[in-house]
């Protein structure tokens, strides 16, 4: 939003996921003239198609953490996404367009119950997403019971659309999602509200913006992206299940703080935490493969947290 | 120098970034005097304080205390060598008592253990502030305390250890008159035993009565120490500024018989005003006064729509409005410059560009932000309003405290409102940037805009002010025309009588 500013701090995002690249395409070189297992095609589309699930809906995180609330609900209505389309499409025959625009509903409930809590009732966003979170997990619990809908004995086998296999779905949707926010952030006066109202909510009062309006926007468009992120799923993994995208919400919050987010609100950006969800995508796709490295991807992940915020502070720090 | 117990600042240097604070600033105060720094906004005062308190450290020069070199590390280590703080702002523990804010850092303890001894600490602040003269229980939160005490209690905090040299900044900014005789007398108490006092203000007379030499900080230099008893303020002024102030903008108020831009009729919102009846006429500039607490702010902010009145009207132009929001006012062409430029007037994650035209998109409800038209609208009021800034892309921190009340202002000038709203717009803001404040008002005003300020500053009120309103307890006590009201009429009016 400030010119050189904002270049500079995703640009720092791009080189860590440049280097991050560089190194496990070094450290993974395979003996003799074997296929490089971690550099090639194929993996890099399966390191998108992942990606894309956290990726999308940290687009909706990014906007919330800019606003200055916290979103905790984006797993649980991933879940609840996938069952609902998984309910109408497979135990409803409802066409596959007609149960994925009803998941749309799950993020769109959660988006507008969530701020009504924040806005109305003055709830701390924590506390009040935290609820949410768990009323829409509990309630894919509640109409799977401990079943799944398996859309994938329903769908065509090697599906293609316009002749580009389903497996790009994903990262389609969120490079388009990404395009289309980023400008809505940094074009737009809703974006610019947005920026306000999380550096400072009085004064954005005070200047005219409609404080409440600006926090139910970035809630329901949370809502929607983590639906979408959840219609992703359940096409491309055929399956609509409560227990998926369990502990999502930290890996989706986690993308947009790497990406330049700032929890204390008012700074961000959209195509950073885009980036944030593929250097994860990076490491939980490389990781695996170092022999005896399996057991540490967890705590190696919480350390590239830590030192990439760290070092990103230090950058503010020194540009002020 | 005396080497007994003095303070002397050699040479010192500091520069964030690329922004110089201080050039090398050389000045002592001799102990047991009380000594002022004056200096507009950015002359470096704030950074003297933070090197003195052991927040920052000197890029280069030296600091001597009683003999000896001194760079505390922390401003712990200030304070428990003899230097006590006071600062503008209040004291950081909001949710804990006085007792726990003076000992905050400090706290008595019992045993190797290192158990709170919360009788003890408590008994030295009832000795404390009895010493004080402050009316406050020990175990009173410090959110429930009143500004003027709030100051006083830190006061208490610097002095609860050994304190040779006590440091004010701007201690009085939010203090009545009697608040503020309350604090010098304590002030000039410690004083009296041996205190040297470092006194920050930008309020000349105060500095004229509290002490006996004043050094002028401009541009991060020291370009002058002056006695107090043989020098006249202008010279101050003079040298603060470094140039004459501003020409005054003329201009005549307009007729009495103009439909009123502004109507406000027995205007109600218990228990902050009462029944408040006033009128604005296009051009016209309207001073509220009243000390603290007497509604005003309230009065503003529910004309501005920021809050529902429970009686009376409100008519814009000629017609009646009913504002839910600042956004309705805005719409109205209505516009408010807020108190309190840090929570209410900026963004200070937002350009100056972004901050300037918030309120104008707002009013225009144009969806699409159009970079080009908003650098020529911002970078216009920049050259209007005289900011000072390189360019509309910078952040506000940047800038000076009167450059920042000018960006506030000129937020709400770009939307070209039919009534100004101004609350305090001069509150902590220096003498060069006060005048170029009053200035916009005049000019506005002669350009036909109907402006209402509240100020506490009376002189201020006298020098704008066409008419003005007197505020008391949240009733208005009655209207004086600026021509003929002095110093005396406005406060006979404002006070208790």
């Amino acid at each position: 939003m400030r010119g050189k500013f904002w270049h500079a701090r995703e640009f720092s995002t791009v080189l860590i996921l440049v280097a991050e690249v560089l190194f496990f395409t070094w450290y993974l070189w395979p003996d003799g003239d074997r296929t490089h297992p971690f550099f090639n095609a194929g993996n890099f589309l399966l390191i998108f198609k992942y990606s894309s699930i956290y990726g999308i809906a940290a687009i909706g995180a990014a906007i919330v953490i800019i606003a200055g609330c916290i979103d905790l609900a984006p797993g649980a209505v991933i879940a609840m996404t996938t069952v609902v389309t998984g309910y109408l499409f497979v135990n409803l025959g409802l066409p596959l367009w007609l149960s994925a625009f009803a998941g749309l509903g799950v993020g769109l409930s959660a988006g507008l119950a969530s701020s009504w809590l924040v806005v109305r009732a003055k709830l701390p966003p924590f506390i009040a997403t935290l609820g949410i979170m768990g009323i829409w997990r509990g309630a894919a619990y509640i109409v799977t019971e401990a079943r799944f809908y398996d859309l994938s004995a329903k769908l065509p086998r090697a599906w293609h659309i316009a002749g580009v296999s389903i497996d790009w779905l994903g990262p389609v949707v969120m490079i388009l999602l990404a395009a289309v926010f980023h400008r809505f952030m940094t074009g737009y006066q809703w974006g610019r509200r947005v920026f306000a109202v999380g550096g400072n909510e009085t004064a954005a009062l005070f200047s005219g913006v409609p404080v409440g309006r600006v926090k139910v926007m970035a809630y329901v468009i949370s809502g929607l992206l983590a639906s979408i992120s959840g219609i992703v799923l359940a096409v491309v993994q055929g399956q609509g299940k409560a227990d998926l995208a369990n502990g999502y919400e930290l890996d989706i919050i986690a993308s947009a703080v790497v990406g330049g987010a700032s929890l204390s609100g008012g700074r961000g950006s959209v195509a950073g935490a885009v980036l944030g969800a593929l250097i994860f995508g990076v490491l939980r796709n490389a990781l695996p493969q170092i022999p005896g490295a399996t057991f540490y991807d967890r705590l190696i992940v919480g350390v590239v947290v830590i030192v990439i915020v760290v070092m990103d502070q230090l950058l503010v720090r020194r540009e002020t | 120098m005396n080497a007994r117990a003095g303070l002397e600042f050699r040479d010192v240097h500091k520069s964030f970034g690329a922004v110089r604070a201080l050039g090398g600033v050389s000045f002592d105060v001799t102990a047991g005097e009380a000594h002022a720094c004056v200096g507009e906004n950015g002359a470096g005062k704030s950074t003297l304080l933070k090197i003195l308190g052991g927040i920052v450290r000197p890029d280069r020069g030296e600091v001597w205390f009683e003999g000896a070199v001194f760079h505390p590390g922390s401003p712990r280590d200030a304070l428990v060598r003899g230097i006590g703080m006071v600062y503008q702002e209040r004291l950081a523990f909001p949710n804990l008592t006085v007792a726990a804010n003076i000992f905050a850092g400090r706290e008595l303890t019992r045993g190797s253990a290192g158990r709170l001894d919360e009788h003890a600490m408590r008994l030295r602040t009832r000795e404390l502030l009895e010493e004080l003269h402050v009316p406050i229980a020990p175990d009173v939160r410090m959110e429930h305390v009143s500004a003027a005490y709030a100051q006083l209690v830190q006061v208490a905090r610097a002095i609860a250890f050994d304190c040779r040299v006590l440091v004010l900044d701007e201690p009085t900014t939010s203090l009545t008159d009697a608040e503020v005789e309350h604090l010098f007398r304590v002030v000039l108490g410690l004083k009296a035993r041996g205190v040297t006092l470092l006194f920050v203000s930008h309020r000349l007379p105060e500095v004229f009565r509290l002490c006996d030499r004043v050094t002028v900080l401009r541009d991060g230099a020291a370009v002058g120490t002056f006695r107090c008893a043989d020098t006249a303020p202008d010279t101050i002024v003079r040298a603060m500024v470094g140039r004459e102030p501003p020409q005054r903008v003329a201009r005549t108020a307009p007729a009495a018989s103009t439909t009123p831009a502004l109507a406000v009729r027995g205007l109600t919102r218990r228990p902050w005003f009462e029944d408040v009846t006033l009128d604005v006429r296009p051009g016209e500039i309207v001073g509220i006064f009243g000390l603290v607490g007497s509604g005003r702010t309230e009065l503003l902010e529910t004309i501005f729509g920021m809050a529902r009145p429970q009686a009376g009207s409100i008519d814009v132009l000629g017609r009646p409005v009913t504002l839910r929001s600042a956004r309705d006012a805005a719409r109205t062409g209505l516009a408010l410059v807020p108190e309190d430029r840090q929570q209410q007037g900026l963004c200070f994650n937002l350009s100056l560009r972004h901050n300037m035209m918030m309120p104008r998109a707002e009013k225009t409800a144009a969806a699409k932000i159009d970079v080009r038209a908003e650098v020529a609208a911002s970078s216009a009021q920049v050259e209007q309003l005289a900011i000072r800034t390189p360019s509309v892309d910078r952040l506000p921190e940047t800038l000076s405290g009167g450059n920042q009340q000018k960006v506030v202002a000129a937020k709400w000038l770009a939307t070209m409102p039919k009534v100004l709203l101004l609350d305090e717009p001069t509150k902590g803001v220096d003498v060069g940037a006060k005048f170029e404040i009053h200035n916009i008002i005049r000019t506005n005003a002669a350009d036909g805009m109907a402006c209402l300020m509240v100020s506490s500053d009376l002189p201020e009120v006298l020098t704008v002010a066409d008419r003005i309103i007197v505020m008391r307890e949240g009733r208005v006590q009655g209207e004086l025309a600026g021509a003929a009201a002095t110093e005396e009429s406005v406060m006979a009016m404002a006070a208790h009588t």
